[in-house]
């Protein structure tokens, strides 16, 4: 589904005493199946963001190749929609109008995006906050919102930018019980960025761990638990306890090595 | 709100009946009592003078300030969207908004004569620049997440102008035309005193120079409440186009 071949990508950082390069992806290799749920982990500074925004085809990468589905990607196409960490929602449109924004882009007729905007709101549960304004709601409810927005225009792949990362522990939790259910529904592909590794446990099929500037992947590991998974069994499942403590073995053992 | 008025209404009150003791106490050619304006302002209104001359000079000042606000937005926008169009003018911007706009006025005379299109001009050159200004700096400020949620969800580059940076830097453009309002009746006044003897400016002049203090207050307090009630008009406007933003401060 998604093939991503030896990508690399430097920034130029304009510092006082001249420009530098930063590396921050060293040739990175992941191949992702079909309606697969992927976590992408690592630590702050690693180039997980970059790489999804590489994914999404906002910014370019230097060498290697992206391809979905067979074709290569150079721009954002209807195939991929992104939730965003700090949910992007345009304050000056209510939460109907923001989540139509991404079909108005999509020259989508009014009545029908309307009809479509109303229908994914039900899904995330805000049918009774579509006349709000983003502000009103709280961090929860808006990324909800913002959910619907990138579900909205029906992509086959879900970019998740840390997209729990700024709510609180709890409504975290219901959070991400509520994706996995709406995973399960829609089939699509998620590649999910987290620096939580009890999230990326608990939501994905495999998990990549990834070292730090420059990014590279360190490992990818599969997580051995049955779906559907009810969220507080799963916690105290050992296989879930082995599993985080092993990729946070892997992410110390990435981190000293990097240093 | 409501007690906020209450003081509005005590204050000018107060300042009011201070201001007739004053006058009928002290010298009542320089603080004539507030009666007395007012009854120079009946007779002004009267006779048609007032009328006619304010008329003359919200000509101009809707000229100048219109012309304003289109030049000032469009170069403004260019500015903030534009690293090299505002590396290009920040210069000049920078250095005629702080500028007393009142030495420009000879200059202006030179170019355009004495009639309306001088007076246009001064108006529109107080007003300007404040407006390109809190414009580019607007559009500076839209946030970049924004922009690259926008793009992401595939805008082209127009989309990205009028559905992003437009909406998001208007609260910014109207704090401009706000500020721009207020400068441009200070033109308006500046160009009829300094340049022809028209309008409202000619007659503070007249008045002036004659002594005849109460007609002189009875003008200005003519001008203080005209740009009360402009300023109002442009906070409606504000209020309409980012009514959004005006809820978040509430809050």
């Amino acid at each position: 589904m998604v093939e991503i071949q030896g990508v690399s990508k430097s920034f130029q950082k304009i510092l006082k005493d001249g420009t530098t390069e930063v590396k921050a992806l060293a040739d990175v290799h992941l191949s992702i199946r079909e309606n697969e749920f992927i976590s992408i982990i690592g630590p702050s500074g690693c180039g997980k963001t970059t790489l999804l925004k590489i994914i999404d085809g906002l910014i370019p990468h230097d060498s290697g190749k992206i391809l979905i589905g067979g074709k290569q990607v150079t721009a954002p196409g209807p195939d991929r929609a992104v939730v965003f960490q700090t949910f992007a929602l345009l304050p000056w449109r209510t939460v109907l109008a923001n989540v139509e924004f991404s079909l108005e882009l999509r020259r989508v007729a009014k009545e029908e995006r309307t009809s479509i905007a109303r229908d994914y709101l039900k899904r995330v549960g805000l049918e009774d906050f579509e006349l709000h304004y983003p502000h009103e709601l709280s961090g929860g409810m808006q990324q909800r919102a913002g959910l619907a927005r990138a579900l909205a225009v029906n992509p086959l792949i879900l970019l998740m930018d840390e997209p729990f990362g700024s709510v609180d522990a709890q409504t975290r939790q219901l959070l991400q019980e509520e994706l996995l259910q709406l995973w399960q529904r829609e089939q699509k592909t998620v590649i999910f960025i987290t620096h939580s590794m009890d999230e990326a446990v608990y939501l994905s099929d495999r998990v990549v761990v990834m070292t730090p500037r420059p990014g590279r992947v360190a490992e990818i590991l599969d997580v051995p638990l049955a779906r559907p998974r009810i969220a507080d069994d799963v916690r105290r499942d050992p296989k879930f306890v082995d599993l985080t403590n092993y990729i946070w073995d892997s992410l110390k053992k990435a981190m000293e090595n990097g240093h | 709100m409501n007690s906020q008025f209450r003081i509005n209404v005590i204050s000018i009150v107060t300042l009011a009946i201070l201001w007739e003791i004053a006058g009928r106490t002290l010298d009542s050619v320089l603080i004539p009592p507030l009666s007395q304006i007012g009854s120079a302002w009946l007779r002004l209104l009267i006779s048609g003078k007032l009328l006619s001359n304010l008329v003359m000079s919200l000509g101009t000042l809707a000229a100048g300030f219109f012309l304003a606000v289109i030049l000032g937005i469009i170069v403004g926008l260019l500015m903030g969207r534009f690293r090299e169009v505002e590396h290009f003018l920040d210069l000049y911007i920078n250095a005629l908004m702080s500028a007393p706009m009142t030495a420009f006025v000879p200059v202006l005379i030179l170019w355009f004569g004495l009639g309306v299109e001088s007076r246009i001009a001064v108006v529109f050159l107080f007003a300007v620049f404040v407006i390109v200004i809190n414009t580019m700096t607007g559009v500076k400020q839209v946030d970049r997440t924004f922009l690259e949620m926008a793009r992401s969800f595939g805008a082209k580059e127009t989309e990205v102008f009028y559905k992003i940076i437009l909406p998001a830097a208007m609260p910014a453009i109207m704090a401009g035309v706000r500020l721009g309002m207020g400068r441009a009746v200070k033109g308006m006044v500046t160009a009829e005193m300094l340049l022809t003897l028209t309008g409202i400016g000619a007659m503070i002049m007249q008045y002036g120079s004659a002594f005849a203090t109460d007609a002189l207050f009875a003008v200005i307090l003519t001008i203080l409440i005209v740009a009360m009630i402009t300023m109002k008009l442009v906070q409606l406007l504000d209020q309409r186009l980012t009514g959004w933003k005006a809820e978040i401060a509430i809050e």
